[in-house]
């Protein structure tokens, strides 16, 4: 951990001396982040190393919050924070806590991920034999196809100090693959490199190759859809926690309006739990400090508690704090998912494709959008398959899933019972790229429109 | 904070290090920056001020080579080493690069704005609120969602053990603006722009653009289509369209890969007619990273490398890929103009434009192209993303914008959606105005007013 160093309760004394009113909230982000990529082999330079460490200071009052942050974690730059951030005069003078961060030693982690034991030398040798294991899975599919990858391993580590709270600090520690093959590209989030991310790359490779003269999905196809559970995860992200934080239900009016509502079909229960995530990610508080819970965010298709973080609380007292997140120190924490989880429901998969005939199989999405204020989500897939006689047929080409969030969301019919960790990536919502992590089942979905990409 | 000595002096001893471990090409980069940032979103205000000072080292031997970033000093340790306690140069792996051999860079003044203080939060914030203020008077019942104004300054120093040395310093200010309509759910509109200065936005200008983009969005027909009062939103959708500068730019940005790299030459065969021209003579594309005035003016590239004016393509007829000075040898035309850009220190160079545009014509006002519509179409804004095809030649593009009668607009249209080709777009351009504009798409990319001709307007299906 980098901060042994860190005098956090000097530090929580500090902050108390900005906060004048009581219900101001004052508090202090401390972050160490690393990350090492290998780039495919035609590409230079060869291995790439990111190291960074900052803090920033917030101060929140009333509706209105103040920040200041900085590269590099130091006395006297935290001081000069604090005073930014309390608009005081250069003279104030406010105490400079002992605020350092402790060096890393190479292969420190939070987490229990063996390559996070590594120096950045073996790190590097267990990046350059994920290729050859995702090759090996590639021909165990009985194709041989080439393919790039992309390789990066992100390390987190985090302290929030609040003037009168100093939680555990948290720490993250995960894999990103980048996939580009002469027919499509890939990404995923894996929390560690071993045969089931080879296998989970290799077969998306499989995939995109085997679909690469597959027909187009039927004009206007309007019929089944069964989302295989990777792509269910960012319906999930999309229709569910993306429609359910605080700032997107503000954008149609007071957001604690929307719980109670009926907004799916009473046979999804969402849940967000960063707690229940893989070990590698898994959090215990947020980034703003707070513990995180295990949040039902649809119980039988009615909301139940929005993701919200501490200002969208403050303005909505019936919102539960505790789904802050930020990208950077340098960005103020928002309302997000890290960890949905969809509850499993009695359907095996192949009664999912038994009353399915005729639909379409869709087993990733690639991509995915929700407009906020007019409630059109948008789910966008490399490939699918037909489904015949209860069973997976021909494969289809690149397509849309198209519809109003409540409309989709209540035309799911089935659940699966198998759930698996699954649709890990990257969110992007308003430029702050935060990974997000799923565990889902299938779902079958009725009477959709799938349209196909041109 | 060091000295400029200080820092040269710890950058001298990073490259001497590097060069002794056999890394012959060696580059740093040292970069220091400041922002603040004022947001108002649905009632809450936020302000906030960020410091930045981060290096990235690039080396590489004959076989190998290696990039390391990180924030905060370029640390020096006893044996040159960067980091904390520690901390060694990773071994180089993967293949090697070249790095540039210094080139003179023309003189070039300083803008005397770069110098200019950032904008205070109070005034920023009173630009934010004005400009929702300005949006309820334009348009009753209209509301801001978000403002989000940022301003930054930063500099940075590059060397290199080939000798290159090179200073620059920029000054950025961005405005992201999403708003509603009236009524529940209301339309919706957003703005992302860049300037040099904060103080170059101006709150009504871009209240009445957004005011308009939310009332045809909220009573505009698809074409085709009679609109609401029986008026004729059914001018002819392959007539005559005036494409304001979103629009155009919103085709340019998808249009890129006919226009950067060695790739181009290529692509862009496709497009030539028997005159080899890929345009008509009004399509004049130009590349300048020392645009004067221009949001991201600098005197040299990411890699230190002179910026010039490039012109890409001249009356139609195309002349040159944008290239960096290693994608010259020969196989694609032209010379190499400064175009490696980094997004950030974190990030490589790259080759991109840094200001790309077409040329405007001074002597035509949008109102002249207008009045000269007969019948068709002018298309104000873009209301999501191009889709190209996998050839990246046909697109469609969701547009809103005015159905035109004898230079006259007679309905709003909305649902609509702007189809062609690269070739057409490209050879239909009839006239082009003078309102030059830019937009931060892929660096940053200028069109005026388009008057064109060969493309297709379909309602939304």
């Amino acid at each position: 951990m980098p901060w042994s160093e860190l005098d956090t309760a000097a530090v929580a004394r500090t902050l108390a001396q900005i906060a004048e009113l009581p219900d101001d909230l004052v508090d202090a982000y401390f972050e160490w982040r690393e990350e090492v990529e290998l780039p495919p082999e035609d590409e230079a330079p060869g291995l790439r190393i990111w190291r960074e460490e900052g803090f920033a200071v917030r101060l929140m009052r009333g509706q209105r919050t103040w920040m200041a942050s900085r590269d590099g974690i130091a006395e006297r730059p935290f001081a000069e924070a604090l005073r930014q951030v309390a608009r005081a005069l250069p003279p104030v003078g406010y105490p400079e806590p002992r605020v350092r961060a402790a060096p890393i030693p190479a292969g420190a982690s939070g987490a229990s991920d063996p390559a996070g034991a590594a120096s950045i030398a073996d790190l590097a040798h267990v990046l350059r034999d994920f290729p050859q294991a995702v090759a090996r899975a590639v021909r165990a599919h009985h194709v041989g196809i080439p393919v790039r990858l992309t390789l990066r391993r992100h390390r987190r580590w985090l302290q929030v100090v609040g003037s009168r709270l100093v939680p555990e600090p948290q720490s993250e520690s995960f894999y990103s693959c980048v996939l580009e093959s002469q027919w499509g590209r890939h990404g995923a989030l894996l929390p560690r490199l071993d045969a089931a991310a080879a296998e989970q790359i290799a077969t998306a490779a499989v995939g995109l190759f085997r679909a690469r003269n597959a027909a187009a999905v039927p004009p206007s196809f309007h019929g089944v859809a069964v989302l295989a559970p990777a792509a269910v995860a960012v319906l999930l992200h999309e229709a569910v926690a993306h429609a359910l934080e605080a700032d997107t239900l503000a954008r149609g009016g007071r957001p604690e309006a929307a719980i109670g509502l009926a907004l799916a079909a009473p046979c999804l229960d969402v849940l967000d739990d960063p707690a229940a995530a893989p070990p590698e990610v898994r959090r215990t508080s947020d980034d703003e400090g707070l513990p995180v819970s295990r949040r039902w965010l649809l119980r039988r298709g009615a909301v139940e508690e929005p993701l919200a973080d501490t200002a969208w609380s403050r303005m909505s007292p019936a919102l539960m704090p505790g789904a802050g997140r930020r990208g950077n120190r340098h960005l103020p924490p928002g309302p997000r998912s890290t960890h949905l989880e969809l509850l499993p429901g009695g359907c095996a998969e192949s009664d999912l494709l038994a009353q399915a005939n005729g639909g379409l199989y869709l087993p990733a999405a690639s991509r995915g959008g929700l407009d906020a204020l007019s409630g059109e989500l948008t789910l966008r897939f490399p490939h699918g398959r037909r489904i015949r006689r209860g069973a997976l047929a021909e494969p289809v080409g690149a397509c849309t899933l198209r519809g109003q969030v409540a409309d989709l969301l209540a035309r799911a019919t089935a659940v699966g019972s198998e759930r698996v960790a699954a649709g890990a990536g990257w969110c992007a919502k308003g430029g702050q790229k935060l990974p997000v992590w799923a565990t889902a089942p299938a779902l079958r979905l009725e009477a959709v429109t799938v349209e196909a990409d041109a | 904070m060091p000295s400029s000595g200080e820092g040269d002096a710890a950058v001298a001893e990073v490259l001497r290090e590097l060069v002794r471990r056999g890394l012959g090409e060696a580059e740093v980069l040292t970069k220091r920056g400041r922002s603040r940032r004022l947001t108002l979103e649905l009632g809450s205000e936020s302000s906030s001020f960020s410091q930045e000072r981060a290096w990235a080292v690039r080396a590489s031997s004959r076989r190998s080579s290696f990039f390391v970033a990180g924030a905060g000093e370029l640390p020096v340790g006893e044996a040159g080493a960067p980091g904390a306690p520690g901390w060694t140069w990773p071994e180089a792996t993967g293949r090697p690069f070249r790095l540039p051999e210094p080139e003179a860079v023309p003189p070039w003044t300083q803008p005397s704005d770069i110098e200019a203080p950032l904008i205070g939060e109070s005034e920023g914030l009173r630009l934010l609120a004005s400009l929702g203020d300005e949006l309820a008077a334009e348009l009753p019942g209209a509301r801001l969602l978000l403002a989000a104004l940022e301003d930054g300054s930063s500099e940075g120093e590059l060397a290199s053990s080939r000798g290159v040395r090179a200073a620059f310093r920029r000054r950025l200010a961005t405005l992201r603006v999403e708003a509603a309509g009236p009524g529940h759910p209301g339309a919706g509109a957003a703005l992302y722009l860049a300037a040099r200065e904060a103080h170059r936005f101006h709150p009504k200008a871009l209240a009445r653009r957004l005011a308009d983009r939310l009332s045809v969005a909220a009573n505009g027909a698809p074409p085709g289509q009679l609109d609401a009062a029986g008026g004729s939103g059914a001018a002819d959708p392959r007539g005559e369209l005036l494409l304001a500068p979103p629009v155009a730019l919103a085709l340019l940005a998808g249009l890129l890969p006919l226009l950067v790299g060695p790739g181009a030459v290529a692509r862009v065969s496709a497009l030539r007619d028997r005159r080899g021209r890929i345009g008509s003579e009004r399509l004049t594309i130009v590349d300048n990273g020392r645009l004067p005035g221009g949001a991201l003016e600098c005197p040299v590239d990411g890699e230190g490398m002179p910026c010039r004016e490039t012109v890409l393509v001249e009356e139609g007829a195309f002349r040159q890929p944008l290239l960096a000075w290693w994608q010259v040898d020969g196989a694609a035309p032209g010379a190499a103009s400064g175009c490696c850009r980094r997004a950030s220190w974190r990030d490589l160079p790259a080759p991109g434009p840094t200001h790309l545009y077409l040329r405007p014509d001074p002597r035509l006002s949008v109102a002249t192209l207008l009045a000269d519509v007969a019948r068709g179409h002018y298309l104000i804004d873009a209301t999501g993303p191009a889709r190209f095809d996998a050839a990246g030649e046909r697109f469609e593009l969701p547009v809103c914008g005015f159905a035109v009668e004898a230079g006259r607009a007679t309905a709003p249209v909305a649902g609509a959606w702007l189809c062609g080709t690269a070739s057409a777009f490209f050879k239909g351009i009839a006239a082009a105005a003078r309102d030059l504009s830019f937009l931060p798409l892929d660096g940053m990319l200028g069109s005026p007013t388009l008057l064109v001709t060969g493309l297709e307007l379909r309602p939304a299906s």
